[in-house]
């Protein structure tokens, strides 16, 4: 009877463990990003962010092309740009729609958007580290829409294999990396940029 | 059982413990120290602790640069160190894996932005101390079967490897703006896992070892002696 009841337990031990490997894992993106230590800029400027951005999500498939991690990095992306912009100009204004930036008297519209995102992981590249890549399309625009600079910006975060960490962990940790690795690449060269120089210099 | 097969078991006992701590400690470390001038710190100067992280196919871990200070912030002489996360974070983005200074004429360079040196002063920085390395996992021999079944489960076999933990570090005096040496550890050791039934561990703390010898050299070497 006891060997009857032993037997039950594992084999519903088995089923949950079995069910539990099926199925895509959600990661949704979380981390603490500091404020710049930075020189601000003596700049308005107006931000919008679209719902690419918003919501963006990217889905890592398997080599047996079964979804295997959905990551969610929009509300993240936003979170780290509400805290790198304020830091880098004068004044930062949050718009809904391009609609509302002529009468906000703004000296330009920062637009960013996510163009890839891509994901390494170490049962795949057979290294001991978890990689992310990010490529980014940053949109300078005047108040009207017209564009003043348009520049590509990539960004990379990795984190190494831990025995107690969790996959999802390591990929959140992975792509915190990233995204801080975004934020200090775009304040330090933001006024670097041709086009934005030359604006910045011609106003 | 009589007395002579109990002191007998016992005696068994104490050679197998003593055998088993002998292989736990069989860990070997090699220290070199390589000085470019002189140093001395005051009580009210700090030191930061920082990991190099540019490489692409690894990067020191976190977890041995708190170790290295902690061991560095205790015991006599002790130092007062600036915890990593804590200046990285107050220096964003100036010290990030992708800006951080690699050479100390970058960070002359860095030390001209006002925000930088208003930071540095704040923290009281005398000295930063760059660690480089990783712990690799080489040789490994013999394997474990483990099985489970209605009637119990365990293990059975044989298994060892060696850690060789390699780490460097470069010390910059942020007074003079230059290097003022280098100390570099290598610790080896080997582990083992046999299992009879149950595995028993008996790993050797390669990594553990590495930070305490570098981090009393650290504290010697910043003290000036």
């Amino acid at each position: 009877m006891k060997n009857t009841g032993l037997n039950r337990s594992l084999l519903l031990l088995l089923l949950l463990f079995g069910l539990s490997s099926c199925g895509v894992s959600n990661v949704v993106i979380d981390g603490s990003f500091p404020t710049p230590n930075i020189n601000k800029m003596p700049i308005a400027i107006a931000v919008y962010y679209d719902d690419a951005l918003k919501d963006f999500a990217y889905l890592e498939y398997s080599e047996t092309g079964q979804e295997e991690f959905n990551i969610e990095s929009g509300k993240s992306h936003v979170q780290l740009f509400n805290v790198v912009l304020p830091a880098m100009f004068d004044r930062v204004v949050f718009v809904d729609s391009m609609e509302e930036v002529p009468t906000l008297g703004v000296d330009a519209v920062f637009a960013p958007a996510i163009e890839e995102f891509q994901l390494a992981l170490p049962m795949k590249t057979k290294l001991d580290v978890f990689e992310v890549w990010i490529k980014y399309n940053m949109r300078l625009l005047t108040p009207t829409g017209d564009y003043i600079a348009d520049w590509v910006l990539t960004s990379y975060g990795k984190t190494p294999t831990e025995t107690f960490r969790s996959v999802e962990g390591a990929i959140n940790d992975a792509a915190v990396v990233a995204l801080r690795d975004l934020a200090s690449s775009f304040a330090l060269s933001f006024n670097q940029v041709p086009e934005v120089r030359d604006w910045l210099n011609n106003r | 059982m009589n007395l002579y097969s109990l002191s007998k078991t016992s005696a068994m006992r104490q050679l197998l413990l003593a055998a088993l701590v002998l292989l736990v400690s069989c860990t070997s470390t090699t220290i070199d120290e390589f000085r470019q001038g002189e140093t001395g710190i005051s009580s009210t100067e700090t030191v930061v602790i920082l990991g190099r992280r540019q490489a692409s196919d690894y990067e020191t871990r976190a977890e041995f640069v708190s170790c290295v200070g902690e061991r560095m912030g205790r015991g006599e002489n002790a130092l007062q160190i600036v915890p990593e996360q804590e200046f990285v974070d107050a220096m964003f983005p100036w010290f990030e894996p992708r800006t951080a200074p690699l050479r100390t004429r970058d960070l002359e360079r860095l030390m001209a932005e006002n925000v930088v040196a208003e930071t540095m002063l704040d923290f009281g920085v005398r000295y930063i101390v760059w660690l480089d390395g990783f712990t690799e996992r080489t040789d490994r021999s013999g394997s474990i079967s483990c099985t489970i079944g209605p009637g119990g489960a365990g293990c059975f076999g044989f298994g060892s490897w060696e850690d060789d933990a390699n780490f460097d570090a470069r010390i910059w005096d942020i007074a003079s703006m230059s290097s003022v040496g280098t100390i570099s550890t290598d610790a080896t050791g080997q582990s083992y896992l046999p299992a009879l039934i149950i595995p028993i561990p008996l790993i050797a703390r390669v990594e553990a070892n590495a930070c305490s010898r570098l981090a009393d050299q650290l504290k010697n070497f910043v003290n000036g002696s």
